[in-house]
């Protein structure tokens, strides 16, 4: 009896605060360039007066690549957040190879995770209702809105005919994503998984509602650091190609790296403070999978939000589960650079995590101040860090205690 | 307020993400791809730009391009003009 199959990444792409594509979000990322700046946020004539925030949005022009190869008709059409993850998915797929492949319309998902789906088009949409009180809505609202608008956009752009749906974990939507793609490959249900997710929700009024629940800095995002005052949103989306490996090596593929295995827990605690029990076992489970604690180096890429109670936490978890491991442990924490994408944020970490295996390079930690002694991680700050680890822990802790912790391989 | 051919097709062309230059009117709706959803998000930017109410369910049945053009640049174009 043969093992689970191993489920290669053949693809990815990425879109955020620091380009429009993988290579120039690795280059930001490596050499400590951040995506975030100070913001207005604008609400229009109904709206209270701007507030700024520090954020990391794209910038105009992201799709330009997307549409030049294949046209408007589908792209015009969609929320920020869809057309995201439409332009992550085409890169993924092109570096794939498999754009027109057969194997997309007969044997092939698409699963991406958004913690919330068209925001922009929603409060686009109210304002119309509660400010000009309009009964008369746009009719592209409703499609524009809905949390599975990117993975049907994807759909239909590609042709893809097999499992298409979206997950939603608040922060841990796109890592849900990823290990739900690869189990459909396990199962045989698909050999391809188009999976990661996207987000678009510096909105407005989306803003206000995080500024209540006091988790945006009002500086910067320090993750890991004394002085960290919390997360800064992000926007944008990542996707990647799973492929079952024997056929992408048939086929002579692109090997980006290799899917290990995760862990899934829900805290069943809190909606908004983490647990270090459900964190942990998490941790533990993707360690299990991807057999991390007996390597010599592991990178992790951690959830690393720069909030105050994340960070202390997530740090405890990490080094309950090492405990008793020699694995030396880079930590890197990217939300730094490119800032929360929320469902979103997995799949781009997991995007980073690869070309930082793949280079032998640990990108920095960015405004990192002091060591917090509550956070005792080995954090990589300065200047990217020359590492040898083969193997990259990823951990996504959503809100609500749902917590994924997923194991990477670099390409063999 | 009227509105020329020339700036009904832009809005056509615009709304239902179809190049200008197929906008030929002896083309076919089905031919264009211009889908129910095309039609009624064009209507609602006719009501914003032009103030005119159209309902889907009120255009009678057509072909061509060319047919459409004419009914909705006859029902814009009898609006009484708004002070």
């Amino acid at each position: 009896m043969s093992g689970p199959r191993r489920i290669a990444v053949t693809g990815f792409g990425a879109v955020s605060g620091l380009g429009a594509d993988a290579a120039e979000t690795w280059d930001a990322v490596r050499q400590g360039r951040s995506g975030i700046a100070l913001r207005a946020f604008e609400g229009g004539q109904y709206a209270p007066e701007p507030v700024t925030f520090p954020a990391a949005l794209a910038a105009d022009g992201f799709q330009g690549r997307l549409e030049a190869a294949m046209g408007r008709k589908i792209s015009a059409g969609l929320d920020r957040f869809a057309l995201f993850a439409l332009c992550a998915a085409y890169e993924a797929l092109d570096q794939a190879g498999l754009v027109g492949d057969p194997v997309l319309a007969e044997r092939t998902a698409v699963v991406l995770g958004h913690g919330q789906g068209g925001q922009e088009s929603l409060e686009k949409g109210y304002e119309r209702f509660f400010g000009m009180k309009s009964q008369r809505m746009h009719p592209a609202m409703v499609p524009k809105v809905m949390v599975s608008g990117g993975v049907s956009a994807v759909a239909m752009q590609f042709g893809v005919h097999g499992p298409v749906f979206a997950t939603s974990s608040a922060c841990a939507s796109s890592a849900h994503a990823i290990v739900q793609g690869a189990g459909l490959i396990q199962s045989g249900l698909a050999e391809v998984a188009v999976v990661g997710g996207s987000e678009a929700i510096a909105t407005p009024g989306s803003m206000a509602g995080w500024q209540a629940i006091h988790a945006l800095a009002e500086t910067t995002c320090r993750p890991f650091s004394q002085g960290r005052d919390g997360m800064v949103m992000g926007e944008g989306g990542a996707v990647l190609v799973l492929e079952d490996m024997d056929r992408a090596r048939a086929r002579g593929a692109p090997i980006l790296g290799e899917y290990l295995g995760a862990g899934m827990t829900s805290d069943a605690f809190h909606i908004t403070q983490p647990s270090l029990e459900g964190t942990s076992a998490a941790i533990r489970q993707a360690c299990a999978a991807g057999d991390l604690l007996s390597q010599e180096e592991v990178l992790v890429s951690a959830h690393g939000t720069g909030t105050p109670l994340n960070d202390e936490n997530e740090a405890a978890a990490l080094n309950a589960v090492f405990a008793g491991s020699a694995a030396r442990r880079p930590v890197i924490a990217t939300k730094s650079a490119h800032g929360h994408l929320i469902g979103g944020s997995a799949a781009l970490q997991t995007v980073i995590a690869l070309q930082a295996l793949r280079a032998g390079q640990a990108p920095p930690v960015q405004n990192f101040l002091e060591p917090d002694p509550a956070c005792v991680v080995d954090v990589v700050v300065g200047q990217a860090r020359p590492i040898t680890a083969r193997h990259a822990l990823l951990n996504a802790f959503a809100f609500g205690g749902l917590n994924v912790s997923m194991a990477f391989a670099a390409a063999a | 307020m009227s509105v020329t051919e020339p700036e009904l097709l832009d809005l056509i062309a615009q709304e239902a993400i179809i190049d200008r230059e197929k906008l030929q009117r002896d083309a076919t709706l089905g031919d264009l791809g211009i889908s129910s959803l095309d039609v009624i998000t064009m209507l609602f930017e006719l009501e914003e730009r032009y103030g005119v109410v159209i309902e889907e369910a009120d255009m009678p049945k057509m072909e061509t391009l060319g047919e459409m053009v004419d009914f909705l640049m006859q029902r814009i174009n009898e609006q009484p003009a708004k002070s």
